[in-house]
């Protein structure tokens, strides 16, 4: 299911990211990649604030969609 | 010699550089601080230069800055590299190692904010990584000082003896490995040995840019596709996630074997729990406004009014005008030059020193909320209402530093990598009062609304609805209409504000307005001074009869009619305008100056005064700042249309606000200017409310 959609403090590992765009290997560079693990803090309306392999980073509902976990 | 500091944003780069060059550049808890490269010479090597570099996640360019970093690194070739990497975030930290490690430049991994590391009861083994990575590591903390030297000495020591060039760790596996072998055998004759491995992998991601500038003869490209079409397959994903998954991959084993974190993971910090209130869906807003409102109660009401009424009334009133009149009386100074110094430069540059306390009481506290992390969040929590009218959240950094001078703001730009949503940016971030503003605002406050707590305060939230509405219409013209890009952004940990930056970027701001008061600010009071006390015929004035005829008085009188319907179409205040756009903080000093003995609030009456403020904060930034737009908007007719924008919208605000506001509160009869000022309204309404064009959704649809 899309990152938008999981519970807040729960950790979830990441299947995929959609897309095949530079924004992708932008997230991909911050650590969203198949197998890392991730923890939504801070949820709304779809933008979060997650922690990815120790980091907080912050990210609108558009990318959040296409994290799917 | 030169030496690179490398690392991704936000890993204590500039401080470490500041450690090193004995610099003051300005460090931020927030990401994207440093966007151009800056050098400096290593403390006790004139021989050796550091370069600082804008923080970079990945060699991939992403963003402007990221590709000034990546440009650097791989066509300039520094002799050696220090990658700074945060202690405590060393995975996602390592993914950029990898890739310097390719360049086959000596280099040293530096460990930083090793004091955080060792509180949180984290281990490293550095010998470990060492051995892992193939590079020299060294454990340091800027912020304290510690083993900062000793990084750049061991770098020294490493370019002299010629040693230190990573050796090559064992990322990739399997295929990919094979792959890249393959690759390498290829175009080893075109490239050379030295950053072979680099060369390799970007030809194996199909990196246009990179292999642009290697110059690859088709038949090697086509010769070596195959390879890459091989591993795609075997692993069913697109060559360049393969070569990312694989790097973390390495990554996730290297941490496993070197690193000891004591937090479980899933467990809350500190930061977390201070975020969940902070940037809380229905507390996130009334809380920022509630801080703001805050400091500026305390800056501008309350204390900074009493530290500022000191200096204006007390020592550029009482102490030091007397005084300095008795001395050019007693030596028998010319009556003109007396008041060239007393009425000219004292009052004028007094004036704009005058406020100097109660900007630097709001800068104190913009650093805190600065170097604390707070104002990283504002970015997400902001984000929302940004994203609505089309700006990503990433817009609000600029916006941030514009509070401090609109130029650097304007710079920040840079960091946006939608370049409509850069021009925009550009265009509305000098809106945010920046410091020269704030003196006005003080002015206008503590002389027309003193013991009001809201005036100063409900200004800042003018210009930030300012910028909000502006965004909203500016989206649904044809110039701006387009897909809002996405925002990601890296969240600062927060930690208790350093003593040490916060001072460094108040004293930066104050050093800079005390600059400008000893140079511009100076040569125009002089120049206002001069226009104000002679006529045409250059006869001297008396300054209490006869101002009315001085050359001033003249060419502000000829184009006074333009601010008329403003409420202040005096030539006083005409003058302060014009002057003002040479430096915001000239409006106070000019209007002090042409006051004279009366005072200012003989010009205007308050509601006049409230219109001036509006024209000088809303109307195109100082002459700084609108040749910093022109630059970075990189094309003269975007920085004529910001220009234009920002004057029709501070004219129509300040005409909406004078004739609405006398009107409805003090009992001005309604007539023409009302009309015009609803007929403002009604299309600003229009502009703001109106649905999307057709026109637009459609091209949006097909160049989607």
């Amino acid at each position: 299911m899309p990152l938008t959609y999981a519970e807040m403090n729960k950790l979830y590992t990441v299947k995929r990211v959609t897309g095949k765009d530079e924004v992708r290997a932008h997230l991909a560079t911050l650590g969203f990649v198949e197998g890392s693990q991730v923890k939504v803090i801070q949820s709304i309306d779809g933008n979060l604030i997650v922690d990815i392999k120790g980091v907080r980073v912050a990210l609108d509902e558009s990318l959040a969609r296409r994290v799917l976990v | 010699m030169i030496i690179a500091l490398a690392g991704n944003p936000n890993s204590g780069k500039t401080t470490l550089f500041n450690n090193l060059t004995g610099g003051s550049q300005y460090v931020g808890n927030w990401p994207g601080v440093t966007v151009e490269k800056k050098d400096g010479k290593l403390k006790g090597h004139p021989d050796v230069t550091i370069q600082d570099l804008p923080g970079i996640y990945s060699l991939s360019p992403y963003s402007l800055e990221e590709v000034v970093a990546r440009q650097y690194l791989v066509n300039e070739k520094p002799d050696a590299i220090i990658n700074i990497i945060d202690g405590t975030n060393i995975e996602r930290n390592l993914y950029l190692t990898t890739q310097l490690l390719e360049l086959e430049i000596p280099m040293i991994l530096a460990i930083n904010m090793i004091d955080l590391v060792r509180k949180n009861g984290d281990q490293i083994n550095v010998k470990k990584l060492e051995n892992d990575l193939g590079c020299k590591v060294i454990e340091m903390s800027a912020l304290k000082g510690e083993n900062a030297l000793e990084v750049a000495e061991a770098a020294i020591q490493m370019v002299q003896e010629h040693t230190g060039i990573p050796q090559n760790p064992h990322v990739f596996t399997g295929s990919v490995e094979h792959a890249l072998a393959h690759i390498e055998e290829s175009i080893e004759p075109i490239v050379g040995s030295k950053g072979l491995r680099w060369f390799a992998v970007k030809v194996f991601e199909r990196d246009e840019r990179a292999i642009r500038e290697m110059g690859l003869s088709k038949e090697i490209l086509d010769h070596v596709e195959s390879h890459i079409r091989d591993c795609e397959k075997e692993l069913d994903d697109d060559a360049e996630s393969i070569i990312t998954s694989q790097r973390y991959d390495y990554i996730a084993k290297v941490m496993l074997e070197c690193v000891k974190k004591k937090r479980a993971r899933g467990e809350l910090s500190v930061s977390d729990k201070i975020d969940k209130i902070v940037t809380n869906r229905i507390l996130g807003l009334p809380i920022f406004f509630a801080i703001m409102w805050f400091v500026y109660y305390v800056s501008v009401s309350t204390l900074g009014t009493w530290m500022t009424d000191w200096t204006n009334d007390v020592l550029f009133g009482e102490i030091i005008p007397p005084a300095v009149s008795t001395f050019c009386e007693s030596v028998g100074m010319a009556g003109w030059l007396e008041s060239l110094i007393v009425d000219g430069i004292i009052g004028g540059v007094g004036t704009v020193l005058g406020f100097v306390p109660q900007i630097l009481l709001i800068f104190l506290f913009l650093a805190i909320l600065e170097d604390c992390g707070y104002m990283a969040r504002i970015a997400f929590v902001l984000g929302r209402i940004f994203r609505r009218f089309g700006l990503s959240g990433k817009s609000f950094i600029p916006i941030l530093i514009s509070t401090g001078c609109g130029v650097p703001g304007i710079m920040g730009t840079r960091t946006i990598e939608n370049e409509k949503d850069r021009r925009m940016t550009i265009m509305l971030t000098t809106f945010i009062p920046c410091s020269a503003k704030t003196e006005i605002i003080a002015m206008i406050t503590t002389e027309f609304f003193p013991g009001n707590v809201w005036v100063a305060w409900s200004m800042w939230v003018l210009s930030f609805l300012v910028i909000i509405f502006s965004g909203i219409a500016l989206k649904k013209t044809k110039l701006f209409a387009g897909e809002t890009a996405p925002f990601v952004m890296e969240l600062p940990a927060y930690h208790f504000p350093s003593g040490k930056n916060v001072a460094l970027r108040v004293w930066d701001r104050g050093k800079h307005f005390i600059v400008k008061a000893g140079t511009i600010i100076f040569s125009i009071v002089v120049i206002v001074w001069f226009l104000e006390s002679f006529s045409w015929s250059l006869q001297l004035l008396d300054p209490e009869t006869q101002l009315d005829q001085s050359i001033l008085a003249s060419i502000g009188g000829a184009l006074a009619w333009i601010f008329a319907p403003l409420g202040f179409g005096s030539w006083q205040g005409t003058v302060a305008i014009i002057t003002a756009e040479m430096a915001k903080e000239t409006a106070t000093s000019t209007v002090v100056m042409l006051a004279g003995k009366a005072g200012i609030t003989s010009l205007f009456t308050p509601i006049a005064a409230l219109s001036f403020m509006a024209m000088n904060l809303f109307d195109p930034p100082c002459i700084a700042a609108m040749s910093a737009c022109m630059r970075e908007m990189g094309d003269r007719k975007w920085g004529w249309i910001a220009i234009g924008y920002q004057f029709m919208l501070g004219y129509c605000l300040s005409l909406v606000i004078y004739q609405m506001g006398s009107w409805l509160f003090y009992g001005a009869a309604f007539g023409f200017g009302q009309i015009v000022a609803i007929v403002i309204i009604v299309a600003a309404l229009y502009f703001i409310f109106r649905p999307v064009p057709q026109k637009q959704i459609n091209t949006q649809t097909a160049e989607a």
